[in-house]
């Protein structure tokens, strides 16, 4: 993954609450967090519905749109000041031009995967309890980087119940 | 951050995808604007030169008028995607007179459009914020209809109707106009 960042020629800093991108837009960088959070949104009739969250040292991409070059419904937001750096597709796809490389993309991309898996279960999981454990367990970290209500909206659960799971 | 379209033709997605980035560019100069204290975002120059929060309230007064009109009309309308948008005449000619331009140019402002003195806390700026995710939304769903065939009556006259593409850029543009009046503003106050 340090190769692909390395790539970079660009860094961002987004002030709090404000956006990477916005719903419809085209989107097809791939961007490193190298400090702050962000989350990445959909609004669904008005309600936020948070569906994937970036802190320090993750990849947050619209992935749909990066793989496509098609708009995308995603806002990824900052949470807190946050700065990124910024990889273009086009220089992912000077990348991969040489063979070598392209292990090393298929390997990121098959973790997305496994990790949208994980995700699909998460959210078919009945129980708020399990839902909460699977994520403490996948991603302990999320807790010291991410407010609870975001993590709560994530969870698709109230602030109050993620607060009561939370206690001892 | 671009400012104009500069030719009359051109491609009805490539539109939408330049007005979404700047509307994304708006908020994110609002979202800053929340960082200031009361007394800044009220200060004025004089008595009849406007505040931060006067001008963001100008255009909420805007907003309330166009946005409710572009969301009915997108909604009732039975027209289909056009690929192409063509400026009206009449459109390019509000869109480009929105234009900030480098000196200031003073333009008259229309009575009931007229924020001073009005009461005016931080909510201004959330309000602001939300008529921009409206935006995003109405931009959004423009993509099912025709951008050249959807009119929209102009606030001065009800006699005088737009294509939607034009009142899209026209709307955009007037906030674009009254974002660099604020960075003014806070130049001014810098430096005072």
């Amino acid at each position: 993954m340090k190769e692909i960042i390395e790539l970079s020629d660009k860094k961002i800093t987004i002030g709090r609450n404000e956006f990477l991108k916005v719903k419809g837009s085209i989107d097809t960088n791939l961007y490193y967090v190298e400090s702050g959070s962000l989350r990445i949104f959909v609004l669904d009739d008005y309600e936020e519905q948070t569906i994937r969250f970036g802190y320090k040292e993750n990849l947050i991409v619209s992935l749909d749109s990066f793989l496509t070059g098609k708009p995308s419904d995603l806002y990824i937001q900052a949470i807190k000041k946050t700065v990124v750096k910024v990889v273009t597709k086009e220089q992912i796809d000077k990348y991969l031009e040489n063979g070598n490389n392209q292990n090393l993309w298929i390997k990121i991309l098959e973790n997305l995967v496994v990790q949208q898996m994980e995700r699909e279960i998460d959210i078919l999981t009945n129980s708020p309890k399990e839902r909460y454990e699977r994520v403490l367990k996948r991603s302990p970290q999320l807790f010291q980087e991410v407010p609870n209500r975001h993590i709560a909206n994530y969870l698709r659960m109230s602030a109050e119940t993620l607060s009561r799971l939370k206690k001892p | 951050m671009e400012l104009c379209i500069k030719f009359k033709i051109m491609q009805s997605e490539k539109l939408i995808q330049t007005l979404l980035e700047q509307t994304k560019q708006i908020i994110n100069q609002a979202e800053k604007l929340k960082h200031y204290d009361l007394n800044t975002l009220t200060w004025k120059e004089n008595k009849t030169s406007w505040s931060i929060l006067e001008c963001l309230e100008h255009l909420n007064l805007y907003g309330n008028f166009y946005l409710p009109q572009m969301e009915n009309k997108i909604k009732n309308s039975t027209t289909k995607t056009e690929l192409e948008f063509k400026s009206g005449i009449l459109g390019n000619y509000f869109s480009k007179s929105m234009l900030p331009e480098e000196k200031l140019n003073k333009m008259k402002t229309f009575k009931d459009k007229n924020p001073l003195n009005a009461n005016l806390d931080k909510t201004v700026i959330d309000k602001f914020i939300n008529q921009q995710i409206k935006l995003l939304d109405l931009l959004n769903q423009s993509r099912n209809v025709n951008l050249n065939k959807v009119k929209i009556k102009i606030s001065i006259s009800s006699f005088i109707k737009l294509k939607l593409g034009d009142t899209f850029q026209f709307f955009i543009n007037h906030i674009i106009r009254h974002l660099k009046q604020i960075d003014r503003i806070l130049n001014t106050m810098e430096n005072a």
